[in-house]
């Protein structure tokens, strides 16, 4: 089996897109968690502002989920452009 | 085990390219909408104030899915939305639970229709955000918070795609998987009934109701 | 094996910690007590029984024909059921802590509480008993003339994938279970809601390992056209690490939010349905990079 410069490097990039996305994932997945969790301690303390209390749920979600897009964007970059 | 991921595909050239049309989830999806069209026929022929059954059910959705649309958005959204909304949930109730009758498949277990159905939804709720905010007010919230940012809000954006329609599929797919390896494994002779009931059933309703609610949330998102 | 127990022994230590706490704040129906946190951690040991079991099968297994393919497999099935359970391991614990915490401060209840904790703690292993099907399906297919070279990584894969996200769904179930514990314990009245919405909260917290599963499948029973290129291995290989590195946080996420859901649930009981659907939407929302990790696995396996 020979190997070469080239075969490594693109089986560097597809282990590296896998390790980028797999652990990229934990940090917001545990983060978005978090804030639901707080989310719903919220409705059930002041159940009249579930409006506006899902609203900004989703909003911080959207916030901490941007890591994980930075993640994903690179695992796709290592995948199709390297 | 030879049946995993065996589709049949109906081929034919167009303008130069092939398109293809997987057949059973045409006719799948072809069974759903006659269902619905039989429930929705069967609940709303003679209304009365004394319901019978099947019109108490058919309130019962109604009723319910508008009171989300309606806490989600408001009054006046709910009445342009609402429809969209309850159809959406019996369409994908309906398609999860299919799975159940014997011989018949879940069409959401082929990843185009819930991709079609996000990518409907996505359509729509930007749709609704021009229409509600003005298209220049839409567009400046990509260049929030500063202007470099834009490639990553319209990636975050068509994410949501991705994670609506991938999380239905992977689900309802993974659910149907599982069912087929464990009677493979069991010969087929404690177990299926009871994950049948698992995975059809509740995750099948719960995962319709996450795909609706999504929906509305990123509606609202949208417009407000 | 060693894996397994880990996870196994941290949960069923909660169990005891918890139940010395609730002995000693109430010593006098310490049986009581004791019992349940028996009962507990004879569930949160099933996971690391079953690790054990593999452990044994792979021990005495008699191969025929030893081959770098089959030692692969067998190293898969190790991994496999190892990492997945830990998380139910310590996802078990919690019920089972919760438990006698809340027999000690209610007692007329304990029945109901241990039925709780039973259902609980079953649902928690569910991600434990998804890598045990996975890993003997490793243990026993006969892989038959499938070429080595890409074939190794996608079995090690499938091994890594069900068993690295199994950890964050059983770990998330159980703090799900351990709040409709607590629930149930502070309000007795609202068992039904809180159990209701355990239910709910844990089979969506279940979904990352279902993803896990899924990719663990399409891994073992595809087969790839054999190839001298050690990019072809690396994308099969990494295709497990992503998806099943992916499934953890999501998994412990998604447990946080039905923990939230459920415990509120409790306090609040009239507002129910609205707590439902904000943990279903933010479970929904915090599942996305497991999403994510999934499309990547796939597009590793079918595209590249």
């Amino acid at each position: 089996m020979a190997i070469e410069g080239a075969d490594i490097i693109k089986a560097a990039a597809f282990l590296g897109a896998g390790l980028s996305m797999g652990l990229g994932a934990i940090g917001p997945g545990v983060g978005e968690g978090m804030v639901a969790a707080k989310a719903c301690e919220a409705i059930g303390k002041n159940p009249n502002e579930a409006g506006l209390l899902t609203r900004t749920m989703l909003v911080g979600q959207a916030v901490s989920e941007s890591t994980g897009i930075y993640s994903l964007v690179i695992a796709l970059l290592l995948l199709f452009v390297v | 085990m030879g049946e995993l991921g065996r589709i049949h595909q109906l081929v034919f050239p167009l303008f130069g390219h092939t398109a293809a049309i997987n057949l059973e989830v045409v006719v799948m999806t072809w069974i759903v909408m006659a269902a619905l069209i039989v429930f929705g026929y069967l609940s709303a022929r003679k209304r009365d104030i004394l319901p019978r059954p099947i019109q108490v059910v058919g309130e019962l959705f109604v009723g319910q899915l508008y009171g989300l649309t309606e806490d989600a958005l408001d009054k006046e959204g709910a009445r342009t939305y609402g429809p969209l909304i309850v159809a959406l949930f019996l369409f994908l109730l309906f398609s999860n639970w299919l799975g159940i009758i014997p011989h018949l498949e879940e069409p959401t277990k082929d990843l185009n229709t819930p991709l079609s159905l996000g990518l409907m939804g996505f359509a729509i709720a930007h749709y609704a955000g021009i229409r509600s905010k003005g298209f220049k007010a839409y567009a400046s919230e990509y260049f929030a918070p500063i202007f470099f940012m834009m490639p990553l809000n319209v990636i975050g954006e068509l994410a949501k795609i991705v994670s609506i329609s991938f999380r239905l599929f992977g689900n309802i797919m993974g659910g149907s998987i599982i069912i087929l390896v464990v009677s493979y494994l069991t010969y087929n002779l404690v177990l299926p009934p009871f994950l049948y009931a698992f995975f059809g059933l509740f995750v099948g309703t719960i995962q319709a109701f996450v795909f609706t609610m999504l929906t509305v949330v990123y509606i609202s998102v949208q417009v407000k | 094996m060693g894996l397994g127990a880990v996870g196994a022994a941290i949960g069923e230590g909660y169990t005891a910690a918890q139940a010395n706490l609730a002995v000693s704040r109430n010593s006098d129906i310490s049986g009581d007590i004791f019992k349940n946190m028996l009962v507990g951690q004879a569930v949160a040991e099933s996971a690391s029984i079953f690790a054990l079991v593999i452990a044994i099968l792979l021990l005495f297994l008699d191969v025929p024909g030893v081959s770098y393919l089959k030692a692969a497999a067998l190293f898969g099935a190790g991994i496999c059921m190892g990492f997945g359970a830990i998380g139910s391991g310590i996802g078990s614990g919690f019920p089972g802590g919760q438990t006698c915490t809340g027999i000690s401060r209610q007692p007329a209840v304990s029945s109901r509480l241990t039925t709780n904790m039973l259902i609980g703690s079953a649902v928690c292993q569910t991600p434990a008993i998804f890598s045990m099907v996975v890993a003997l399906i490793l243990m026993f297919m006969d892989f038959g003339q499938a070429p080595l070279q890409p074939t190794w990584a996608a079995l090690v894969g499938a091994g890594l994938s069900t068993g690295l996200a199994a950890i964050g769904s059983g770990y998330g179930g159980g703090l799900a279970a351990g709040a409709s514990c607590e629930g149930v314990a502070r309000q007795p009245e609202t068992t039904g809601q809180v159990t209701t919405t355990m239910l709910v909260g844990q089979a969506v917290a279940q979904t990352p390992s279902i993803f896990g599963l899924l990719v663990s499948f399409i891994l073992l029973f595809r087969s790839f056209p054999e190839s001298s290129s050690l990019a072809a291995a690396m994308a099969l290989l990494a295709a497990g690490i992503s998806t099943g590195f992916g499934g953890i946080g999501p998994g412990i996420g998604n447990g946080m939010a039905a923990e939230g859901g459920v415990r509120w649930v409790s306090r609040n009981v009239e507002k129910a349905g609205e707590l439902m659907r904000i943990m279903l939407v933010g479970q929904a929302v915090s599942q996305s990079t497991a999403i994510y990790a999934m499309v990547v696995s796939l597009v590793l396996i079918f595209v590249v």
